[in-house]
């Protein structure tokens, strides 16, 4: 039944990740540090399904310098944002599915 | 397959969008409830005070010297200012990009309004009464502040902030015309008022 769902983001941790960074308004980039904080995950896991979704091309990752220091911007891509779209719509209408309709 | 791989049924899935969406949000978007609340007290305590040494009739309804209501409303205003620039600013906001931009060139904005106030202010208050002169300076000021809502709310698309600051525009306006002791009243019922009704409404839509 589940099986139509987009693979990369049918995964709790990387499904939250990307919810995250589709509350960014479109152009915005968030920091490495500032998604970590906000997910609670480790830099470890995090930069893990960060590849993941980079693969898929689901994200954007900027790296740059501030002065000496390097910093990493995180994104979702254009295509990112389609895909959460998909599959949040499709998480809704298998649980309208699932659910006889309320009648009232 | 670790437990982060492991999907959960759709309930729980859509549990976790929503949860992070709310989460992504309260971090992202600066909480404009303060920003309202503040300035609601400074302007209904403040031009509430200025009404009484006033009153609308040529006489005051109480023995409130001008310097000492005019100081409850520049204190209160920089206190409010203060705030507005602690919530609103976001400097340690972990966000870069167009946002933020938008946000510094809007800040600029709000200091070339008020650069224009005391200038226009200074120069030609000295030669008017002073009724007037304070009814210059508090005219001045709610007219840049009612534009900067306006285009605010244009900004970031936010009807409350738009709408606030059409209703201060018209009361601003009516109020100039009307003289300081009505410019007073409108400006501490409608601007101090409307703006922490406002700040109410805004609380209860993002608790909800």
């Amino acid at each position: 039944m589940t099986s139509g769902l987009d693979p990369v983001i049918h995964a709790p941790a990387r499904l939250r990740v990307v919810a995250t960074l589709n509350a960014l308004r479109e152009g915005d980039t968030v920091t490495f540090p500032g998604l970590r904080d906000l997910l609670g995950m480790t830099a470890g896991n995090l930069s893990v399904h960060l590849g993941k979704l980079e693969d898929a091309g689901y994200v954007e990752i900027t790296k740059t310098h501030r002065g000496r220091t390097p910093v990493t911007y995180v994104a979702l891509t254009r295509r990112g944002r389609l895909a959460f779209e998909d599959y949040t719509a499709e998480i809704r209408s298998l649980l309208d599915a699932a659910s006889p309709p309320a009648d009232g | 397959m670790d437990d982060d791989e492991r999907a959960l049924s759709p309930q729980e899935m859509l549990r976790l969008i929503e949860q992070q969406e709310t989460a992504a949000a309260e971090r992202f978007v600066p909480d404009p409830v303060p920003h309202f609340l503040a300035w609601g007290v400074a302007w209904l305590a403040g031009y509430g005070a200025l009404f009484l040494h006033y009153g609308l009739f040529g006489r005051p309804y109480a023995p409130v010297p001008a310097w000492a209501a005019l100081t409850v409303l520049w204190v209160l205003m920089v206190a409010a200012l203060v705030i507005s620039a602690a919530t609103m600013w976001q400097l340690r906001s972990p966000v870069r990009g167009p946002s933020q931009e938008r946000g510094t060139m809007y800040g600029l904005s709000w200091a070339l309004g008020f650069l224009g106030v005391w200038t226009v202010g200074i120069r030609f208050g000295q030669q008017l009464p002073e009724a007037e002169t304070g009814l210059l300076w508090a005219g001045l000021s709610m007219m840049t502040v009612a534009m900067l809502y306006v285009a605010g709310g244009a900004v970031w698309h936010e009807r409350t902030m738009f709408l606030f600051g059409v209703g201060m525009a018209v009361l601003n306006a009516a109020g100039v015309m009307a003289g300081p002791g009505w410019h007073a009243l409108l400006m501490a019922a409608g601007g101090g008022g409307g703006s922490i009704v406002a700040g109410l409404l805004l609380r209860r839509a993002r608790r909800r």
